[in-house]
């Protein structure tokens, strides 16, 4: 009886083994197919809608603070700082999010396709841990002193974010179109870029 | 039609549509709303029967959509100071008691459906946060014994 549920539970347990490697390896072709299009993606939502110096300009304006404190309003004040903190920590979070995207892209398909030198990998690695380490301290940062106390921490993140950015691209551009196919194809057959 | 030529017949549209009209409303606000409600809102698509007479359907729609986004971008430029003005402005204009306006406004949040289609969420958020502000701001200037604001 004894060696009868032994056997029963290493085969229980090797057809989990089995269940679990396949799982991943759906997911790893998953991941195959998607991080080039939410790299794409993620570099025209930083270029468009999170780097541009207009806006990161206006939610960092000390001038707006100036008026509100004008206003001579305590409780308005509070409301600005408060207003300006969420949409700042929001700006890093979307950050955070969109690098987290492009880090993927890179991890996944960048290494294995692109012509990329080893330099410029490292650099690229290194600027991918600074900017989440900045990303970090800026929302402590932000937490702490406010939304107007960092504008050289937000410069410098602006600056590693858009260094990425140019990287990226870089990356992209160097995927020839054998490997875009070996990556898979939309609907259509038409390439997944 | 080629997709250069479908083009600068929307930049021809737009530049009509900015001589003729949109210069005769001085203000981004204003010109945020009014394009605003150019818009179907079942369908997402901008009418304009004089344009899309002198023009297309196609490319009125594509101008209006154009400068309906510049009027945005200007908005979102707009220093806080600039942009209570500018409410301060909207609401004389519309001859809307103050009071009635602006706890309207707060309620409501009727600018929420003044963006643009495809902005992204940081900008929206940021004009919405500002609002927000300018709204408590002029409410402020309304109590009896609040300091005076900058007027």
């Amino acid at each position: 009886m004894i060696p009868l549920i032994i056997y029963l539970t290493i085969g229980a347990l090797l057809f989990l083994a089995l269940l679990y490697v396949v799982a991943r390896s759906s997911n790893g072709e998953r991941a195959g197919n998607d991080p080039l299009r939410e790299a794409r993606q993620a570099v025209q939502t930083l270029e468009s809608g999170l780097l541009p110096r207009e806006l990161i300009g206006r939610i960092f304006a000390r001038e707006d603070f100036d008026y509100v404190a004008s206003c001579g309003s305590e409780e308005i004040c509070r409301t600005f700082l408060r207003e300006r903190q969420r949409v700042a920590r929001s700006w890093v979070g979307m950050i955070e999010k969109q690098i987290g995207s492009l880090r993927r892209f890179h991890r996944v398909v960048a290494r294995q396709h692109s012509g990329l030198s080893m330099r410029t990998e490292a650099g690229l690695a290194f600027d991918f841990a600074a900017l989440l380490l900045a990303c970090r301290a800026l929302r402590v940062l932000l937490y702490v002193r406010g939304p107007l106390a960092a504008p050289r921490a937000v410069g410098a993140t602006v600056a590693v974010a858009t260094r990425i950015c140019e990287a990226s691209k870089q990356s992209m551009a160097f995927l020839n179109p054998a490997s875009i196919a070996a990556m898979g194809t939309g609907p259509g057959g038409a390439p997944v870029l | 039609m080629t997709w250069r030529t479908k083009r600068e017949n929307v930049e021809r549209a737009a530049e009509d549509l900015r001589r003729r009209t949109l210069s005769e409303i001085p203000r981004s606000l204003d010109r945020l709303i009014y394009l605003a409600s150019m818009r179907d809102y079942n369908t997402g698509l901008y009418c304009h029967d004089g344009l899309a007479e002198r023009f297309s359907q196609e490319a009125a729609c594509e101008a209006l959509a154009d400068c309906h986004r510049e009027a945005f971008r200007e908005l979102l430029g707009t220093p806080l100071e600039e942009l209570v003005a500018q409410i301060e402005a909207y609401v004389r204009a519309t001859r809307t008691s103050p009071f009635d306006f602006i706890t309207a406004w707060k309620k409501l949040e009727p600018y929420r459906v003044a963006v643009p289609v495809q902005t992204d969420s940081l900008s929206s958020e940021f004009l919405f946060s500002n609002f927000k502000v300018a709204l408590a701001i002029l409410e402020a200037r309304l109590r009896p014994g609040q300091p005076a604001a900058a007027a």
